[in-house]
């Protein structure tokens, strides 16, 4: 039998958090797991706790509680810029359950709530332990045990954020690639931007070549020109049944193409 | 409500208006259900002590079992029983054996060799699914691994590995006679030497995961007096319970089936095996047990529709005409026979698709590979054919530079044409459709096609069978002792100059129909009477040289199918000298049927009872 125990605070559930028990946050990949006879699943850890339900828009930068669902994101008037890349996750159903916080261990090809969080600079901050950088974060979280209670973002200015998620089938379809970007400017040029991609890597990445290409540039055809060059030896997409490697590293420049540029896609 | 437009123009004093079901929207019988949420579904059917049971099954694709250790696994917390393949009363079967077509291939569990990735090996009951899964976890699995093939056409090369030991020569057995289907119409060969183009194509299709919803499954629960009742999503709840019957070894009146809503079936949910295995662990622990897969089985042992290889050779003249036709058709089996063998038969029928075409040949094989058995999917035999034939028809289209709706309508069948197999074509309405597709496309097309009708122009001369070239090529094991013979139809014709084997076939195919009809044979009329050609095509469907004399005498209406005949009831082993391919003479039950009844066989389907009728007849297809 597989024993869930149910914690009021973060911290507790942390706590509880030791051998082969796993952290359930909304269950859309947990129980599709133990659903489908996952043998390593013995305990469920859950937490009630409210504090992480929470978005916060007030400081400087906005905190989201980690069991915010993709619902929560849509409906807070204050993320509205975060909308689309929430109701791009899953249909109805699994935007219903679906958490940010859990988001952040979803495997290739999902997590494309991650790669939005990852260009806006995200940091998570961990039950017992300090804030980091998501981007770190991800890199070790196939070992991370423990519970993550917020993911903190940048606010960034209006027009300065774009995602775009590619797949064979709309509205619902699995990642071939999706692609965020910060394009903070200054004086008209780029100064700072980052560049993220899901389904590229094992978890979503920063393209650094492609960022060091835009800073300073221009955002324009002849401005990002040197990015688009960058980005088809910035990743190593991996080969799944959606699109091969070779495939998604040929069409990725025409697609960072159209969100730097917000080109209209027929 | 309906999106469905009626075109009650078309065949208008075919179809009387004041029926109250046919040419009216319907709703579906199960749509109140679904809709509201209350279908009754196999798995909503709850029982206190229910197990659940586990499979292990194969990792390998073909390999020799050395040996099966449990390694504990029966002693696992919450485990019930373990079933192995001794535990099975009669662990052999073919699911079409219960319509007398084919031998028994397939057990239900292995434990000597295994021919596909996921084949079953042994089961394990417990308490939870869990403890189930673990349990197997457990098993151990020695594997001698063997060579496996995983295409058709390798299969069919001498030194290729033995997929399914009840058919050493990786194919099917046809009528005890043939490695393939075979088609014969005409004399393919010598029309495509006169052809002004030869068009060659080569089509693959993969195989489908039929994917419902719902996946395979069963509930078994012991009922009083030794009965059993189970709970199924089956699509075809009696060959489920003839099948469980039989490999249980177990009267069918003891078998209590209960079907009800299928949660997606297309084909994937005719041959499971869940029911016997869940009527057979409710047996031996006397519990209700459930077996059901879970998506990963769904989509690795599942049977899927099978993958196909067509390579198509037209004959085609300047002006579209198509005057030959010849196919070479490949059915993956997978491991075991389940349906393939008959979807061969029924594409070999439908050949050369909507057409009326004076030389066809076909040769098709149901090949055993190492890979998942494949079965039935919406109109299987049928679907993978029409992709390649229609391919096909757009290739030629190309070559002769023709509109390639006014290509099909000039070649396009017409009620009274006769069919390769030997069967008049009627209510064939596909010119009407090229027509109402071109419109609703805006694809142009002349007025001398806007004017064509199914109903006029056909029969006649259409209606003949040609002087048909036949063959002895493919016989049973040639390939696999290393004869090199071509998997594509013989090239044997009359004009070749070594024709023993210019057979009218007439004369029989004629006496048959008569028969049929129940008319007294008239006497062999010679006089030639060549019937008007069809039109649109200036030239006759046949070219003259290709119509002695006797074709002309063959009455346009009821020709009885030979085709059918042939499947059920040639002779086995005719002798070498008989020339004619398919000239049934007296009505012989098939090979399977000529054991002698078994009384002490607790189970046996009406087929195989004497001076029964029989339930479902292996004759009627």
């Amino acid at each position: 039998m597989i024993a869930v125990e149910t914690y009021a605070s973060a911290d507790q559930a942390a706590t509880a958090l030791h051998g082969d028990a796993v952290f359930l946050g909304g269950g859309t990949l947990i129980m599709r797991a133990v659903n489908y006879g996952d043998l390593k699943t013995e305990r469920i850890v859950r937490s009630t706790d409210p504090a992480m339900k929470s978005i916060s828009t007030s400081g400087e930068r906005i905190s989201i509680g980690a069991a915010a669902t993709m619902s929560d994101v849509m409906l807070n008037p204050q993320l509205a810029f975060l909308a689309p890349v929430a109701r791009s996750i899953g249909g109805p159903a699994v935007r219903n359950m679906a958490t940010v916080g859990g988001n952040l261990f979803a495997s290739h090809p999902y997590g494309d709530f991650a790669v939005a969080l990852l260009a806006l600079d995200g940091r998570v901050s961990v039950a017992g332990s300090g804030e980091e950088d998501l981007g770190a974060f991800l890199a070790r979280r196939s070992s991370f045990s423990g519970v993550v209670t917020e993911v903190s973002i940048a606010r960034p200015a209006t027009g300065d954020f774009r995602y775009r998620k590619v797949s064979r089938i709309k509205p619902k379809g699995v990642s071939v690639m999706s692609l965020a970007a910060w394009l903070p400017r200054s004086g008209g040029r780029l100064s700072g931007a980052r560049v993220a991609f899901g389904a590229m890597g094992n978890t979503p990445v920063r393209a650094n070549g492609v960022e060091r290409a835009l800073e300073g540039a221009n955002l324009d055809v002849s401005g990002i020109a040197e990015a688009l060059r960058a980005v088809r030896t910035d990743l190593q997409p991996p080969d799944d049944p959606i699109a091969s490697s070779w495939y998604r590293s040929e069409v990725a420049p025409v697609h960072l193409r159209r969100l730097l540029l917000d080109e209209e896609v027929s | 409500m309906s999106s469905v437009e009626f075109r009650k123009d078309l065949f208008a004093d075919e179809r009387p208006e004041n029926l109250n079901e046919i040419g009216l929207p319907k709703q579906r019988q199960d749509a109140l259900g679904h809709v509201t949420g209350r279908s009754p579904y196999y798995d909503d059917n709850l029982y206190d002590g229910l197990l659940h049971m586990r499979m292990v099954r194969s990792s390998e694709y073909h390999a020799r079992i050395r040996s099966i250790s449990l390694n504990g696994a029966d002693m696992m917390p919450g485990v019930v029983r373990v079933i192995q393949a001794a535990d099975v009363p009669h662990n052999i079967n073919t699911l079409l054996s219960l319509i007398g077509f084919g031998r028994d291939d397939e057990a239900l569990l292995q434990d000597k060799k295994v021919s596909y990735r996921g084949e079953a090996i042994l089961a394990i009951i417990a308490e939870t699914e869990l403890q189930a899964r673990k349990a197997c976890q457990a098993v151990r699995v020695d594997y001698e691994a063997l060579p496996h093939v995983l295409d058709v056409e390798e299969a069919l090369k001498p030194q290729a590995p033995v997929v399914n030991e009840e058919y050493p020569n990786n194919t099917f057995d046809y009528y005890d006679r043939y490695d393939h289907q075979k088609l014969r119409f005409g004399d393919p060969h010598a029309a495509m030497a006169r052809a002004d183009h030869i068009v060659e194509g080569e089509y693959q299709m993969s195989p489908i995961e039929q994917a419902p919803m719902e996946t395979c499954g069963a509930i078994a629960v012991p009922e009083t007096n030794d009965r059993i009742l189970c709970h199924t999503c089956s699509q075809a709840l009696f060959f489920s319970l003839g099948t469980t019957a039989k490999l249980l070894d177990t009267p069918s009146s003891r078998l209590h089936f209960k079907g009800g809503t299928v949660g997606g079936g297309f084909g994937g949910k005719v041959d499971s095996l869940n029911e016997p295995m869940a009527v057979l662990g409710a047996k031996l622990t006397g519990r209700p047990v459930k077996f059901t897969w879970d998506r990963e089985e769904e989509m690795q042992v599942g049977a899927p529709r099978g993958a196909e290889r067509w390579r198509i050779r037209d004959g085609v003249m300047n002006d579209g005409r198509i005057i030959a036709r010849e196919f070479t058709g490949f059915f993956d089996s997978g491991a075991y026979t389940r349906l393939s063998s008959y979807a061969v038969v029924k594409g070999t029928a439908h050949l050369p698709g909507p057409y009326t075409i004076p030389n066809v040949a076909s040769n098709v094989y149901c090949v055993f590979t190492n890979r998942t058995p494949a079965t039935a999917m919406r109109g299987f035999g049928i679907t993978g054919v029409d992709f390649a034939i229609e391919c096909h028809m757009d290739k030629v289209a190309e070559t002769v530079r023709m509109n390639p709706i006014e290509l099909r309508l000039l070649n396009a069948y017409r009620d009274g044409d006769m069919k390769p197999h030997r069967r008049v074509a009627k209510n064939t309405a596909y010119i009407e459709c090229c027509q109402v597709a071109a419109g609703k496309a805006d694809w142009a097309i002349a007025p001398e096609y806007s004017a064509m009708s199914s109903l006029r122009d056909g029969g006649g001369e259409r209606a003949s069978i040609p002087l048909t070239m036949i063959d002895e090529e493919g016989r049973i094991g040639e390939r696999k002792r290393g004869a090199n013979i071509d998997t594509a139809p013989s090239k044997i014709t009359k004009d070749s100059g070594r024709a023993p084997s210019v057979i009218p076939i007439l004369e029989a195919t004629q006496a048959m129909g008569e028969q049929a009809a129940g008319r007294p044979q008239v006497g062999k009329a010679t006089s030639p009477a060549p019937q008007p050609s069809a039109p649109p095509a200036p030239a006759p469907a046949m070219a003259p040289s290709q119509t002695p004399s006797p074709t002309s005498a063959v009455p346009a209406a009821p020709q009885r199918s030979a085709f059918a005949r042939l499947q059920a009831s040639e002779p086995a082993a005719p002798s070498q000298s008989r020339p004619v391919e398919p000239q049934p003479s007296t009505p012989t039950p098939p090979s399977e049927s000529e054991q002698p009844y078994r009384p002490s066989e607790p189970f046996s389907r009406g087929v195989k009872r004497p001076g029964a009728s029989p339930f479902i007849s292996g004759r009627r297809r």
